[in-house]
């Protein structure tokens, strides 16, 4: 921040009244001991702060990524910076040699989606994974090297979740062996399509391929849209953006139609299935299951990521509810006389700290899965190259490890629904908790959370996905009625619950951590078996029971959650002891706190008792709250968001929040810059800079 | 320019047929529950005849406004009230076709302040004289003006305002001062470039007698202080004023910050209706009974929630028509592999989100229609200084409004994700809905805060029943009263909320006394401390609403006289039914610790709110059609009135879309952002 510049000399020495915010936050770090540096190199590992750092120095360096004026531009204007800023950050990657790993993390520190994002992260993936050898040569390597530019197109304006229905269609034509690519409807237009609307040059498109007349089922092709010289649209392709957005406006969603367009055979990436060109045949995918292990990968990360996405919001609103003071506390003596901080306030405190508990829970959650999912992997190729003799005989492990990969592909569709559930409408309870100030554009708040709600709806609609777990949770409970062997978590706790129903679950759930994972367990288990009564034996459509499922799907997930979280703290001994056992009321707040929003459930299957999710309500929670309450600002320290980041006059590290909306309301704002005519029967409007006339622009 | 997307269709079934299908299946009256819901104040035929205005003038289409950068938002949002203002000078219109107009084009405008608060303000503070001065400018617009009350450092806090007004016998002015950053005014509408005039809000400081320098501060007051110079239209000496920046909506309005250099005003600034300083004497004297702004504040509120339940309805009349024309997979259940796909309304998940905000918007209309008719009918008393009913419902409405733009806030978000990926782009039609709204939480009382109102109302009431001096003063002391005689014989099994709707309103109200009786017994016996129970008191503000909510909608059912068909009567009684249960649900265990509901048909809610979403599905788009909201205000291709949702969406994105106006060079060796335009890094630079 800089100093008031554009201001009469009184009010450029006028000082926010006291307590400032630097004092008060100061007050807050001294009258806490967590060890902020040890958390946060726990939380990331010390390397990756490290060069985080490196690359914000880079970043801050650059002029074209200075954030000043991005809450204030139109569409256009912050299309064209998005780009001049993804191209800046490309030349950056190649003269420092950036890794793909610290490429992200400079995205993550520039917080806009880019019109390469897509290039990078699905295009150029889709090209290495499922492209041959040839097509990687073809494809891959000027990918690389930014002279294809690509986008993935699966979604059309009538299809997003069911892919089977796409409209899109790829004809095989014997006679010259090529593709013909053809949109028959209006609502076969690709839609949404990241990097496509302005951007891209190529695009890897999803269609219906077929051949001779007969359907096989969507597959991938590789398409030139524009012409690498002029980047206009090439003849029989139709496209170009889709227009303003709730968020991701830097972003050029687009759409793409196609009159009758032949490509050439190698067009279709031919990794797991291909045309054959001599026999005019079809021939069959490979190993499928191998892409279902990336979809696992990519989930856990939005599972991960979710806990830092919240984590955002609650850093900016718990640094600011402590710098915002208002009213007295009612029942304080008559010789207190300052304002209370907000934050002291349980009814502030009751919507930031679960939130800030969930942040570690679902970070943990998000890493948790990883490793598991790391290891088993590796397991699995490993045994797979080792023995290519059949399956079988082989070891107990090769099984095992393969259901445990089937497990957390299942349960990670759950638990992205969850997490990513969580952290968007965490932020805006965050944003709320900021009261006025929450609803400015300076709050930092409103715009990730406009640009991360996406989350919810791609990857698996949040709601969609809850049917995948309830489908394999049904499966998995029928073979613990058929008396088979646990081989995974899911069915370790479902046959557990199984033999334990008759007598009961009598869980502490106030004295012992373990006992809070099994409640989690045991409800979980509980609505498994009722659902897979209403669908079996009262035979109910499948459609009625969805509400079930979704019910089930994050019941399941909240336990796979409080399970991670608990995991990871009770085997831990990297951390002090008090910081430890800060992390541990930060467990059982956030376990208790889901308990008693999910009372209904944990009381009708009898995972809890009446008195008990009274006490926790009344008595446990509030205690957690007000014991965690002095660190709460350590804790969000420990998130390591450095300001630039997060661009926010509320949640600045050093609580300059007042001096920082003066400056940039009174010096960042072009609004100011211009002078006004208000009187209704006058036509002026600006009497300065009239020129740009108002119609050509609506 | 034409191509051959011209030609295309969009797969069949399309919208169109799809909609008139869905309209063909029910017997909804829709012009009759149309005027049942909205004849009030003839405000159907208004927003007819507003809307045929509106609709045609160019300035007001609204698809490609959300391009603009905040200074030409600003300037549109500026030429479209000068000319509502001057429509209504050329139409003659009243206040109330200018409210609606402008509720048309959906847009705030920089005037909005002025129109509101501002004129309100003078008109109820201001002493007659004043009133008289003040007036004729203001209706004619020589006077623009804000309402400066909020400052950086407090808004929900009133009383610790930091801008000051000395007063200053001598010269027999008022110096208004702002000692601190803090103190800087701070969100104030219409001030930021706009207004020319200020209500500003400041602790009175009386010099202390005898002791020269030093002053009393008296608590905050009104002032109307002139900001900017009547034709420079530049801040005036002493004064500095400015927009404070971008928000999450509201782009068109210029909230704006200000603070004051020891700058005087006259005597007469003061706002003296209530109180005043004499100015020869230096004497101050107190508002009479502050009592008296409970009519208007609850009629404020009153308003608020007849908004709110059009902000769901609208959120409701888009998400039912595209959940209908939107169709995703087969039925699993399906035999027939040719079947067409599943529309998403007829999924229970999509449902469960939709369709109990659809009966969410019916029972905000009767409570509020409920408090605007209790308003008007007891006004004589009121200026007789009577309030009665009115206090009770007075302290009960900051509840409500809590609540109600708390159901409405969500309504928006929730609908909008239910559409999956269109639900998030521009066409939707909830873009501007979400950000615009989104304020109301906060605004006119942070909606957290506030329960604490009700809650410590309540609670006063229940002490008074437990102490039992006489009869009881008001309707809630009764009800308390009767909660503490039949506690004890409670048995849950007691009411059958399943088969009598009037036990449904009865264990609202039973949950609601309960949960008042629980905070009376933990802050009066237990002496707990406030701010360890806030939390507890939210919820039995909330409780109390619910039970509000559901008595009115349940009366509107009952009124033997009305006019509405047994047809009508039999849907709405589907919808208060399903809005009850879905609330109990959400809230079982508070009715179980009750005893007002047993836990075994607590148990059964969840069927029972499916059942009742089945009843209500095949009707879904015609009630939604008796909201009667013009394609012109849902400006959303989703929601529709005819269904073509595909082909609008591919308008507005091939067509009305100035991205696509633009060729950029994507390859990041070159400097160039736009092709052929010279337009490249280094300019862009040169913005930032
Ligand atoms: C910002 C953004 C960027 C995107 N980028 C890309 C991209 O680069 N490439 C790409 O290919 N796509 C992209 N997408 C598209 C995205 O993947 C889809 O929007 C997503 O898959 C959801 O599909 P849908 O929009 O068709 O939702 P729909 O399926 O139409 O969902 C509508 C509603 O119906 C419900 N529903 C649907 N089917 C069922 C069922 N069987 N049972 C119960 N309920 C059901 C859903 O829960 C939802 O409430 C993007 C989307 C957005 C918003
Ligand atoms: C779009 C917009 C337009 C506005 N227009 C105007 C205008 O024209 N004129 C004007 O004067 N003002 C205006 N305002 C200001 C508005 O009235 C205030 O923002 C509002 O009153 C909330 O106050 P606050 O911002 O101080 O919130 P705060 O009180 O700072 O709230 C911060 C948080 O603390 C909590 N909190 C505060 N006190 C307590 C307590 N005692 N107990 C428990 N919790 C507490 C709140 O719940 C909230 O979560 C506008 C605001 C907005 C957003």
């Amino acid at each position: 921040m800089a100093a008031v510049k554009n201001a009469p000399q009184w009010v450029r020495d006028l000082k926010p009244a006291s307590p400032t915010g630097p004092e008060l936050l100061e007050q807050e770090r001294k009258s806490s001991n967590v060890n902020v540096d040890q958390l946060a190199n726990f939380l990331f590992t010390k390397e990756a702060r490290e060069k985080k750092r490196k690359i914000l120095k880079l970043l801050q360096d650059d002029k074209v990524f200075d954030k000043s004026q991005n809450y204030f531009a139109g569409r256009i204007d912050r299309f064209e910076t998005a780009l001049a800023r993804a191209k800046a950050l490309q030349k950056l990657a190649v003269k420092h040699g950036l890794d793909d790993d610290e490429k992200k993390i400079a995205e993550l520190l520039i917080s806009e989606p880019g019109p390469y994002g897509l290039h990078e992260h699905m295009f150029l993936v889709t090209l290495r994974d499922q492209g041959s050898e040839e097509q990687r040569e073809k494809f891959f390597k000027p990918a690389q090297a930014y002279k294809i530019i690509g986008c993935y197109a699966q979604t059309e304006l009538g299809h997003g979740s069911n892919v089977r229905g796409l409209e899109t269609t790829a004809t095989w034509n014997s006679d010259d062996k090529t593709f013909t690519l053809h949109s028959p409807h209006l609502t076969a237009s690709k839609w949404w399509i990241g990097s496509l609307g302005r951007t891209a040059n190529h695009a890897v498109v999803m269609a219906q391929l077929v051949i001779d007349g007969k359907g096989y089922g969507p597959h991938p092709f590789v398409v030139q849209i524009r012409d690498l010289k002029t980047h206009q649209a090439l003849e029989g392709v139709h496209v170009g953006d889709i227009g303003p957005k709730f968020g991701y406006n830097t972003m050029d969603n687009g759409y793409l139609l196609f009159n009758k367009v032949k490509i050439p055979h190698i067009s279709m990436l031919a990794r797991f299935s291909s045309v054959d060109a001599k026999t005019n045949k079809y021939v069959r995918p490979s190993s499928p299951s191998l892409v279902y292990g990336t979809l696992t990968w990519i989930r856990s990360t939005i599972v991960m990521q979710a806990g830092s996405v919240l984590a955002r919001g609650v850093t900016i609103a718990t640094r600011y509810c402590a710098v915002r003071r208002q009213f007295q506390d009612r029942d304080a003596p008559e010789w207190e006389k300052g304002e209370n901080q907000v934050l002291n306030y349980t009814m502030v405190q009751i919507r930031l700290l679960p939130l800030l508990a969930a942040t570690f829970a679902l970070h943990f959650t998000g890493k948790g899965m990883q490793a598991l999912y790391e290891a088993n992997h590796k397991k699995m190729a490993q045994k797979t190259s080792d023995s290519n003799t059949t399956r079988g005989t082989g070891p107990e492990e090769t099984q095992s490890s393969s259901d445990l990969l089937a497990d957390l592909h299942a349960t990670s569709c759950g638990l992205k629904s969850l997490a990513s559930s969580v952290a968007a409408e965490g932020l805006e309870v965050c944003r709320r908790a900021c009261g006025g100030h929450g609803y400015s554009s300076f709050g930092g708040i409103g715009a990730w959370y406009a640009d991360y709600l996406p989350t919810a709806t791609w990857e698996g609609d949040n709601y969609m996905l809850t049917q995948q777990v309830a489908r394999y949770m049904l499966k998995s409970a029928r073979s613990v009625l058929q008396g088979q062997e646990p081989s995974n978590d899911t069915t370790a706790v479902l046959s557990w619950y199984h033999k334990r129903q008759d007598q009961g679950a009598a869980f502490d759930i106030l004295g012992k951590d373990e006992d809070i994972v099994s409640a989690f367990a045991w409800r979980s288990a509980y609505l498994t078996f009722e659902a897979l009564k209403h669908r079996e034996e009262q035979k109910r459509t499948w459609n009625s029971l969805l509400v079930d499922f979704y019910r089930l799907s994050k019941a399941h997930s909240q336990y796979m959650v409080v399970k991670n979280f608990h995991e990871t703290i009770a085997t831990n001994n990297n951390l002090d002891p008090e910081t430890l056992s800060l992390l541990h009321k930060l467990f059982r707040l956030y376990a208790l706190h889901t308990l008693e929003t999910e009372s209904a459930e944990f009381f009708t299957s009898a995972a809890a008792t009446v008195r008990q999710i009274q006490l926790a309500r009344s008595k446990a929670v509030m205690t957690l709250m007000e014991e965690i309450r002095p660190h709460a600002v350590r804790l969000v320290d420990s998130w390591d968001f450095p300001d630039w980041q997060l661009d926010s006059s509320l949640g600045r590290y050093d609580g300059k929040v007042y001096e920082d909306m003066f400056y940039r309301a009174n010096d960042l704002n072009p609004l100011n810059r211009v002078d006004i005519d208000p009187y209704p029967d006058s036509a002026t409007l600006f009497r300065k800079n009239e020129s740009d006339g108002l119609k050509s622009k609506l | 320019m034409p191509d051959f997307t011209d030609r295309l269709k969009p797969a069949a079934p399309d919208g169109t047929t799809v909609l008139a299908q869905e309209r063909g299946q029910s017997d909804v009256p829709v012009d009759e529950l149309a005027k049942h819901l909205l004849s009030n104040d003839d405000f159907l035929g208004r927003q007819e005849r507003m809307l045929r205005i509106v609709e045609k003038d160019p300035l007001f289409n609204k698809t490609k406004q959300f391009n603009l950068s905040r200074p030409d938002r600003f300037k549109l949002g500026l030429a479209r009230g000068k000319k509502l203002r001057r429509y209504s000078d050329q139409y003659g219109w009243d206040a109330k076709d200018h409210e609606m107009a402008v509720y048309l084009c959906d847009d705030v405008t920089p005037y909005m302040v002025h129109y509101a608060m501002f004129i309100t303000t003078v008109r109820e503070q201001a002493n007659d004289e004043q009133r008289a001065y003040w007036s004729p400018k203001i209706d004619a617009m020589e006077v623009i003006g804000c309402y400066a009350q909020t400052e950086l450092g407090h808004g929900s806090n009133v009383r610790g305002l930091e801008c000051q007004a000395f007063w200053d016998p001598k010269a027999k002015e008022f110096i208004i001062h702002s000692p601190t950053l803090t103190a800087s005014k701070w969100w104030n509408g219409t001030m930021g470039r706009t207004a020319n005039h200020a209500i500003v809000m400041a602790q009175l400081m009386l010099p202390k007698e005898g002791s020269p320098g030093e002053y009393t501060s008296r608590g905050p007051h009104t002032f109307v202080v002139q900001i900017r110079d009547m034709k420079t239209h530049k801040p005036l000496d002493g004064i500095a004023v400015g927009d404070i920046g971008p928000k999450y909506g509201y782009a068109p309005m210029d909230n704006g910050y200000m603070l004051f250099d020891r700058h005087r005003v006259p005597h007469s600034a003061m706002l003296s209706r209530y109180s005043r300083v004499d100015p020869n004497t230096s004497e101050y004297t107190k508002p009479a009974n502050p009592a008296v702004v409970y009519g208007s504040l609850t009629y404020v509120r009153a308003t608020i929630i007849m908004h709110a339940r059009l902000i769901i309805a609208r959120a409701v009349t888009i998400a039912v028509r595209y959940t209908c024309v939107r169709r995703q997979f087969q039925d699993r259940d399906s035999k027939d592999a040719k079947a067409p796909e599943l529309c998403v309304l007829d999924y229970p998940t999509v449902q469960i989100r939709i369709l109990p905000l659809l009966a969410t918007a019916f029972a905000l209309h009767y409570t509020g229609e409920a408090m605007q008719s209790l308003y008007w009918n007891t006004r004589e008393e009121i200026n007789q200084g009577n309030f009665g009913r009115l206090a009770v419902l007075h302290a009960q409405s900051s509840g409500l409004k809590s609540l109600c733009t708390e159901l409405a806030a969500n309504s928006i978000e929730t609908c909008r994700r239910a559409m999956g990926g269109h639900g998030f782009g521009g066409p939707s039609g909830f873009i501007q809905l979400n950000n615009d709204y989104l304020s109301k939480p906060t605004v006119e009382g942070d909606n957290w805060m506030i329960t604490q109102q009700t809650a410590s109302f309540l609670i006063k009431r229940m002490q008074a029943a437990v102490d039992r001096k006489g009869k009881p003063q008001d309707e809630i002391e009764g009800h308390c009263r009767q909660y503490l005689d039949e506690k004890n014989g409670y048995k849950p099994s007691q009411l059958r909320v399943f088969d009598r709707d009037e036990d449904i309103v009865e264990a609202f109200r039973r949950r609601s006394r309960d949960q008042t009786y629980r905070a009376h017994v933990a802050r009066n016996e237990q002496k707990q401390s406030w701010n360890s129970l806030l939390i507890q008191l939210r919820r039995v503000s909330h409780s109390e609403s619910q039970s509000i909510l559901v008595q009115n909608f349940y009366n509107a059912l009952q009124q033997k006289d009305s006019a509405v068909s047994s047809t009508l009567h039999a849907h709405l009684r589907t919808l208060f039914r399903l809005f009850a249960f879905y609330t109990m649900d959400s809230e079982a265990r508070d009715f179980s610790r009750a005893k007002a509901v047993s836990d075994d048909d607590l148990d059964k809610i969840p069927a029972k709110i499916q059942e009742l979403m089945a009843q209500v599905r095949p009707h879904a788009v015609r009630l939604v059609d008796s909201w009667k909201i013009p394609d012109f205000l849902l400006d959303s291709a989703l929601g529709r009135y005819d269904g073509k949702v595909y082909e609008d969406l591919f308008n507005r994105a091939h067509r009305l879309n100035p991205l696509n106006e633009i060729t950029f060079n994507p390859y990041y060796k070159e400097e160039e952002i736009v092709k052929g335009s010279g337009e490249n890094i280094d300019s862009i630079l040169a913005k930032l």
